[in-house]
């Protein structure tokens, strides 16, 4: 058993990131999430005058907050936050109001149509029960997200942030996100 | 209800009608997933571009849910690319080839007859079988792409008697593997991963992925700090991840390698004792590159001479541990032989040969080969005379555009069949419309792909081949810095009436009489290449693990001994080259400043999105997507001329054509040059996404080839733009 509650999270690197969308598709498919939608996506930013220019990219998904927004206003208890952290949807709770979709400061939230429920990243939950990694982790050709336990002291997102200058998005909004982009 | 979901209900046994009746926004019957009755994991080998990536294909029911990547991959590194990942959408696309197609209407009417295999062989057997009896053997061709299974197609041509075999390299890298060749013997791999200084241009890693190199470029510059110098006249991903990016003029790039010769043989910041002991001409080289002096590059390349000089510097300070990166699958100039050569040239004087962080020659492993039949060398000589138009080069790979000229001008002999293996001339080799007139002078053409392409498109018959997911192919050596062999089984069954090229070819060999060389099962030609590997039972080692990755690499310094022979003419590595000398090229890269696009005109330059290879995964929609519809991409300053806005239609010409399309209007490019992306604009109604959608780059085009390779010089094209 383990000695602490497990606090799951992820560590981005986007300066590592070549917008190759590789995390894209790989979440697609591992949660069969059909075109139109999805779970993740990359952020760019084009900026400057020919030929002093700048472009930045930078993976977006659910930040799984520590007191996420999306939870609080729920009617249904659909959405919920496991003891692990991971905020996810029980979808068969889920009446379709979308209040969640509003709450979240991220807008990492989507309406599925076909299925009249929301949908949004779970980290991969069904893969970290068979101990993989997510799917959009896994893939990256440069590695840029690092996933782990934030209440592991030996783990590798404690290191990284011992040693390395983050920022979080959006603190202003209260919500405690738990996507730590390193500086 | 997604496709995939549907179909692992239906392979789960659940009723279908259930699934289709169940109403958007009220709740379905049941939100679980099918219960999974079966979950395997098999490991393979990509084949969404041509890395050949390892990875884990997770079957769920029969149903191929996820390709995962596998992290036993030195190659690889344990990724999978949006294209691998996307993978999955090749073997589920509702409208891949699934069966024989005989053509029913006018070429590239895209009427189509099905037919059995029986009536597809018998139909394409008789016609080959005229044409050779008309024109002789020669009188076929035989074009291929790079791919596991690319060898029996290939025999079956060479069986059949055919000299003319032509295979992609001259659309791709031919220029840079004969400039290595011709200055090392061999053509090595780059330790970008220890590299502490690298050079890059005319190859954009970050977006035209190559493994390990884009990984380790990453690795070596973002995590390791290792110095990125990057010229492109584009503003890439590779760029703005670059320590320094210059926006080159665009084939001046020899200009700026000549420049870090001067200075580094000037400065006399050479590695002395390497180039007395390994090379040859070093003096003619030091003699040769006086007059190229930044400065005078600087006007050449508009790159500013201090900083040429003070790249020279540091990179010689950085070696061994610094690179020239020879760009690959890319050739751009009709120069672009020497270009690559004076990139080896400057990589040899700072002694970075076979060291880490600089070039090491690639480590091979032995397979064993099958043993068949012989067939009899063909009686006439290629129709594009390698011998005679480019002595120096891979003869077995053949010219493609030399070769076009050739069969068009019906000399030294008429050429009327072609066979097509999963390749997309139409797409693949510039001027399209020059192309369609050799299909139009064509008595017969027959296509192998799993995907109806535009060539598809043109053909007579067409042959569904079984996808890299649904077949065995024969094992592959990956020689490298780290060799494997890596493995591709099938993961599921083939959806459709398809088969893989092997049965293909057999098929056809049955009905040519040629059996005896194709006498044998797929399982025995893998058996035979196995058997010497040094694994206990070889065979289940690979279908279990997918790779074979042996101890002992990466090693380096393997040919840093006094004795090693290059295999060159003088057994060194050649600064000066007497055999470019005696086949009447220059023996030391000499500068001749390219045209220049003339007033009102740009040169039309090309590139790669990293989701993307080829022309052939544009239309795969979990890939397409990203870029739906290719855009020309114009400076601002260009766009206020013209009098164009962002999105605004344009039409775009050049000598050999005329396309229409969308502007974007974008910072990120130099303003002479204009740029699209590769893959759109297709003929074929069956490229749903992409047929008739942006513009085909090969509409426009020009023909041009670098003159010792015979390598395709993809970015010699001046366009007119103006707004439609």
């Amino acid at each position: 058993m383990a000695a602490h509650r497990k606090r799951y999270a992820l560590i981005i690197d986007s300066r590592k990131c070549i917008n190759c969308k590789s995390c894209v598709v790989a979440c697609r498919a591992e949660n069969r999430v059909p075109l139109g939608y999805s779970r993740n996506w990359i952020g760019e930013e084009h900026r400057g005058e020919w030929p002093k220019l700048l472009a930045a990219f930078e993976p977006e998904q659910c930040h799984h907050c520590e007191s996420p927004a999306c939870v609080r206003v729920c009617p249904t208890g659909a959405s919920y936050q496991r003891p692990d952290g991971i905020v996810a949807i029980n979808e068969s709770d889920c009446v379709g109001c979308r209040y969640c979709m509003i709450a979240c400061p991220y807008d990492a939230r989507f309406f599925r149509e076909d299925k009249g429920v929301v949908e949004k990243c779970n980290l991969c939950a069904q893969r970290l029960d068979r101990g993989e990694l997510p799917a959009c982790v896994e893939t990256c050709p440069s590695k840029v997200r690092v996933f782990g336990d934030l209440n592991d002291p030996n783990g590798p997102l404690r290191e990284l942030l011992s040693k390395r200058l983050y920022r979080t998005k959006k603190a202003e909004a209260g919500t405690g996100p738990q996507i730590y982009y390193l500086l | 209800m997604n496709r995939r979901r549907f179909l692992t209900w239906a392979a789960g046994g659940a009723v279908g009608a259930t699934v289709a009746a169940s109403v958007p926004r009220l709740k379905p019957f049941s939100k679980k997933d099918a219960p999974t009755a079966s979950r395997e994991e098999i490991s393979t080998t990509c084949e969404m571009c041509v890395n050949k990536c390892s990875l884990i294909a997770v079957v769920e029911n029969g149903v191929i849910h996820k390709l995962n990547p596998n992290p036993a991959s030195p190659r690889s590194r344990g990724m999978l690319c949006a294209r691998g990942n996307a993978g999955i959408q090749q073997v589920y696309d509702p409208s891949r080839l699934k069966r024989p197609l005989i053509r029913a209407g006018a070429r590239g009417e895209g009427k189509w007859r099905p037919a059995t295999w029986d009536e597809a062989w018998d139909f394409a057997a008789q016609k080959l079988s005229s044409v050779k009896e008309k024109y002789g053997p020669q009188g076929t061709l035989w074009s291929s792409t790079e791919s596991f299974q690319e060898v029996f197609f290939k025999n079956l041509g060479s069986a059949l008697g055919s000299p003319n075999i032509v295979r992609h390299p001259t659309l791709c890298l031919a220029s840079v593997n004969l400039a290595y060749s011709v200055t090392f013997g061999t053509v090595p791999s780059f330790d970008l991963i220890n590299s502490k200084y690298i050079i890059m241009s005319g190859a954009n890693r970050l977006e035209s992925l190559i493994t390990p190199d884009t990984m380790d470029l990453i690795d070596s510059t973002l995590e390791r700090k290792a110095r990125l110098v990057y010229l492109d006249p584009r503003f890439t991903v590779t760029a703005s991840k670059a320590d320094e990016w210059y926006p080159i003029r665009p084939g001046t790039d020899l200009a700026f390698i000549l420049a870090l010769l001067n200075v580094i043989v000037s400065e006399n910041r050479y590695h002395k004792e390497f180039v007395a002991t390994y090379t040859t001409g070093f003096e003619k080289l030091a003699e040769h590159v006086k007059p190229y002096t930044p400065e005078w590059a600087e006007r050449e390349t508009e790159i500013p001479a201090k900083d040429i000089a003070r790249i020279a510097r540091e990179f010689s300070d950085a070696a061994p541990r610094a690179v020239y990166y020879a760009g690959r699958r890319s050739s751009w100039y009709r120069d672009d032989f020497q270009t690559r050569r004076a990139q080896a040239i400057l990589n040899a004087i700072v002694g970075n040969w076979d060291r880490q962080g600089g070039m090491v020659p690639n480590a091979k492993i032995a397979l064993g080969e099958y043993v068949f039949f012989p067939w009899d060398d063909p009686v006439a000589p290629r129709v594009d005379e390698m011998d005679k138009n480019f002595p120096l080069a891979a003869k077995g790979d053949g010219a493609y555009l030399k070769l076009r000229e050739n069969v068009l001008a019906g000399t030294p002999y008429p050429v009327k069949a072609w066979m097509i293996h999963k390749q997309d001339p139409l797409n693949a080799l510039p001027d399209q419309a020059k192309t369609i007139r050799m299909i139009e002078q064509m008595d017969f053409i027959a296509v192998i792909d799993v995907q109806m392409s535009d060539s598809a498109w043109y053909a007579d018959v067409v042959f569904p081949e079984s996808t890299y997911l649904e077949r065995q192919d024969p094992v592959e050596v990956l020689s490298g810095i780290s060799p494997v062999v890596v493995y591709r089984q099938p993961v599921i069954k083939p959806l459709h009436d398809t088969k893989p090229t092997l049965e293909i070819v057999q098929g056809l060999a049955k009905r040519l009489n040629l059996t005896q060389y194709f006498d044998y099962t797929i399982d025995q030609w893998v058996a035979e290449q196995v058997k010497e590997l040094p694994l206990e039972s070889p065979l289940e080692y690979l279908k279990k693990h997918g790779i074979y990755v042996p101890e002992g690499f990466p090693k380096y310094g393997s040919t840093l001994n006094a004795e090693h022979r290059f295999v060159t003419k003088s057994g060194k590595i050649e600064l000066f080259s007497e055999r470019l000398q005696e086949a009447g090229h220059e023996p030391l890269p000499a500068y001749h400043a390219p045209p220049q696009p003339p007033a009102g005109q740009f040169r039309l330059i090309l590139g790669r999105k990293a989701y993307f290879t080829h022309a052939n995964s544009t239309n795969n929609p979990w890939l397409n997507e990203f870029a739906p519809e290719n855009n020309l991409w114009l400076h601002p300053s260009t766009a206020d001329r013209l009098r164009v806005g962002n999105q605004d239609r344009v039409e775009v010409s050049s000598t050999v054509g005329t396309v229409r399309m969308k502007a974007l209007v974008t910072e990120e490019i130099r303003p002479d040059c204009v740029f699209m992306l590769h893959g759109y604009g297709k003929r074929s109604r069956w490229q749903r996404l992409v047929a008739d959608v942006g513009a085909s780059d090969a509409r426009l085009l020009e023909t041009a080839w670098d003159k010792i390779s015979g390598n395709a010089a993809l970015h010699e094209t001046f366009v007119k733009v103006r707004k439609a």
